[in-house]
């Protein structure tokens, strides 16, 4: 057998297309905000809907000064986390998301900024938990998840979102940012403005 | 306006005693302020007094009274204010860096793969599961060392674990891959240049091939090149075809114009071809419009040697991406690592590399388990070594053929070779074996009675030999166990079916190889007895020949059986070659240097007590 083909029911020029490997109609944006010694810092990855990385954008450090701190008051975390760098993140990104998830609390304000839901994968002992119980899409073992109080819509949305995803474990993906944004670092891209 | 009564310059004088001047007026006064009544004039006596009136002019009133007027400044001195700036800032400055990423659906002239639809699940996660982190610990990709380019590495980091493309349903696999499997395909994937050197068994060639898929699928590789010994052509195939049924193959075979076709205009995703077809179809394979995105080359020992042909060929191919799988990526000696090396990462280690720098310089891209590291669970192996004596027949064959020739290389003198020696050694082998006058050998006899115990069991065995003819003399003897043949003479086209029918007929419990053609890239999992009737040079070799049964699906205990015959050169052998495994695997435990595992030519000398300066001198 001079030529063998290892599939003969497949014609290479027959194939309509990647159906099933092309579903990128729904693009997940990952929010999360680290707060350290070298202060506040972002890192967004966009993905499509089982996980592969489409984008990736992090911030420099910010680092809020005294007067900054006293000037802001309680209002200093969230602005920095959802105005300042989510905002700045989400608007970069050049991949439109249908929808942000955020393991920040403060980072939940962003839902404010933006057109889209955010949703906030919360641990099941955080203490804001119980406060915004009205908005909670749904809760497991380990976490929770929940939409901007001011939002309740986004409750009915974020679950019809994501049903049609495909990643497996909404956590798994911070892991990947966290690692990526410490890399980032190590090169040099993330140096304290 | 005041009364002018209060004014000093128009307040009545009354003249009076000293008396009433004191108290009373002002009392008086007060009290016509108040109640408006006449004065009460006291009883006083009235005093004369010239008064004379005139008026003498006041200079300052004839004039305009003119204000003397004083600025005072009212404004209040301004407030240091003290603008902040530097570390007082009131904004914030933050800068954004990012990094787009090729999605599969975008890379350009990715060749279309099929979707098995009936495969693929449609079964999306709850949201209780997708709130639930997975207690397996996933398989993450990890950033080479030499990949230097961040958005590279960020890449890699970035990408999400195995298990989630695997249960994501994307890729649907037959058999669920082991854990040190997903480590080797987490290693294969970033990686450029990479030797995979796995102990036989474990199972390089579905890495190697879900690694390839992976690639494929996220768009970056659109053309790859399998290159394998000819004998394991049909085993790649069915290897393909389980652990990627979606990915299109085409093995490059038939006349010249058939092949040259292949290799110039298929746009097949995958192609395979065998070793001596690429050094065949060199000038096909190094056009310069011919490019492949990953070459993988299995069985990679075969280019160990820097001026075999094949061994250029595959060094120059137009390629990405270089993968090299093997288990015995040192045969003989550090070289052979520097030459497969030199087609994983061209022009990284010089030859001339001290063996002291070569782990280290090699040690990101191999990646090297073996079984007892990695499977716990696979059923044990024991060796066996059984030492037979020869027959009487034997006994003499060997005797006069050891007397003859150590004589004939002593008559040699300084003109004896290596050659010379290794004529000798192959003839008290082959004696070792069969005495050819009386067709005598204890060994076979042993098999004979090992075959019967094998067959009663209704398990199956393989026999190997350095020989053909051998083999072919002992099918004649173990005829009632259902003999079957595979080796060199075997036609290609037959030897799938050979393998198929050990494999299915319960009446074929034995089956006799050669090293060459069978000790390598099969899948004999089922049988689990394993005769070596005679001893390779080279105890890497029988290692493969031994992990045709000893793999991954071995259900049960694998028994080896290696023959040697006492007082024979197989003894003398087999202690330099034992004594060789041991320093080996000392090494390779410690990831030091490696060392060489066959004989060298020194050792070959010494079997027979002969000095190798004497062999130096003649040449």
């Amino acid at each position: 057998m001079p030529h063998q083909r290892h599939l003969a029911t497949i014609n290479l020029h027959h194939v309509p297309g990647r159906t099933g490997l092309d579903n990128n109609a729904l693009q997940l944006g990952f929010l999360t905000i680290q707060q350290d010694q070298q202060g506040y810092s972002g890192g967004y990855l966009v993905t499509n809907a089982w996980g592969r990385p489409l984008e990736f954008r992090v911030t420099t450090s910010v680092v809020p000064n005294k007067v900054q701190q006293l000037l802001y008051g309680p209002t200093l975390r969230p602005y920095i986390c959802s105005d300042l760098l989510g905002k700045v993140l989400v608007e970069k990104a050049g991949a439109q998301v249908q929808l942000v998830v955020t393991d920040c609390d403060a980072a939940l304000e962003l839902r404010n900024q933006v057109q889209h839901p955010v949703a906030w994968l919360a641990p099941m002992d955080h203490s804001l938990f119980h406060e915004w119980e009205a908005t909670l899409i749904a809760k497991a073992k380990s976490y929770a998840l929940l939409a901007h109080p001011k939002f309740p819509d986004d409750v009915e949305a974020i679950k019809t979102l994501l049903q049609q995803t495909e990643v497996s474990d909404l956590a798994e993906p911070f892991g990947r940012v966290r690692e990526a944004l410490i890399e980032a670092r190590k090169m040099g891209a993330l140096k304290a403005a | 306006m005041s009364d002018w009564n209060d004014h000093p310059l128009f307040r009545p004088v009354r003249l009076s005693s000293q008396a009433e001047t004191t108290a009373a007026p002002r009392n008086l006064l007060a009290k016509k302020t108040t109640t408006q009544e006449p004065l009460l004039v006291p009883d006083v006596q009235t005093l004369e007094l010239d008064l004379g009136c005139f008026a003498i002019e006041i200079p300052a009133l004839a004039s305009w009274l003119e204000p003397c007027v004083r600025t005072a400044q009212l404004k209040l001195t301004p407030p240091s204010v003290r603008s902040i700036v530097g570390s007082n800032k009131l904004q914030f400055d933050v800068q954004v860096e990012g990094w787009k990423f090729l999605s599969p659906g975008q890379s350009a002239a990715v060749p279309a793969l099929p979707t098995l639809n009936s495969q693929l699940s449609t079964v999306p996660p709850t949201l209780e599961e997708l709130l639930t982190p997975k207690t397996v610990k996933p398989t993450r990709q990890k950033p080479p060392a030499d990949l230097v380019m961040m958005k590279e590495r960020l890449l890699t980091l970035l990408q999400p674990p195995l298990e989630n493309l695997f249960h994501g349903k994307k890729i649907e696999l037959p058999f669920k891959p082991f854990p040190y499997q997903m480590e080797g395909i987490a290693f294969l994937m970033p990686r450029h240049g990479a030797l995979l050197a796995d102990e036989m068994g474990l199972g390089k060639t579905m890495q190697a091939i879900l690694s390839l898929r992976l690639l494929l699928h996220a768009g970056e590789v659109r053309r790859a090149l399998i290159v394998c010994p000819k004998p394991l052509v049909p085993n790649w195939l069915n290897e393909l075809k389980l652990w990627a049924p979606d990915v299109p193959v085409e093995v490059i075979a038939g006349d010249g114009l058939a092949r040259k076709v292949a290799w110039t205009a298929s746009k097949s995703p995958v192609k395979l071809v065998n070793y001596e077809l690429l050094t065949r179809d060199a000038d096909f394979a190094l056009d310069g419009n011919v490019q492949f995105d990953l070459v993988i080359l299995d069985e990679a020992q075969r280019i160990k040697n820097e001026g075999n042909k094949t061994a250029e060929v595959a060094r120059s191919l137009n390629r990405e991406r270089s993968w090299a799988l093997t288990g015995t990526p040192i045969e003989n000696r550090p070289a052979d690592l520097i030459n497969i090396w030199a087609f994983v990462q061209p022009g990284e280690i010089p030859h001339d590399t001290p063996i002291n720098e070569l782990a280290h310089r090699t040690r990101d891209g191999i990646l090297r388990r073996v079984k007892e590291e990695v499977m716990k669970d696979l059923p044990e192996k024991i060796i066996q070594d059984v030492y037979l004596e020869l027959t009487p027949g034997q006994q003499e064959a060997y005797e006069l053929a050891e007397k003859e020739g150590i004589i004939h290389l002593n008559d040699l003198g300084e003109t004896i070779t290596v050659q010379h020696v290794f004529e000798l050694i192959m003839r008290l082998k082959q004696i070792c074996n069969f005495d050819q006058r009386t067709g005598q050998s204890s060994k076979l006899d042993q098999l004979t009675s090992d075959m019967a115990e094998v067959a009663e069991s209704g398990r199956k065995a393989i026999i190997f030999s350095q020989w053909v003819e051998p083999l072919e003399v002992l099918a004649q003897h173990l005829k009632e166990f259902g003999p079957l043949l595979y080796h060199g003479k075997v036609p290609h086209s037959q030897r799938q079916n050979v393998l198929g029918e050990f494999k299915s007929n319960p009446n074929k419990h034995v089956i006799l190889m050669s090293y060459g053609t069978g000790s390598v890239g099969l899948n004999l999992q089922f049988a689990n007895y394993v005769f070596l009737f005679d001893r390779w040079w080279n105890p890497a070799v029988e290692d493969q020949a031994i992990n045709r049964a000893h793999r991954i699906g071995q259900k049960s205990t694998v028994f080896v059986k290696r023959f040697i015959t006492e007082n024979t050169i197989e003894c003398r052998i087999c202690e330099v070659l034992e004594h060789k495994r041991r320093l080996f695997e000392e090494i390779i435990a410690q990831n030091g240097q490696p060392v060489s595992l066959g004989l060298t030519e020194k050792e070959i000398f010494a079997l027979f007590s002969l000095s190798h300066k004497s062999r130096k001198a003649a040449a």
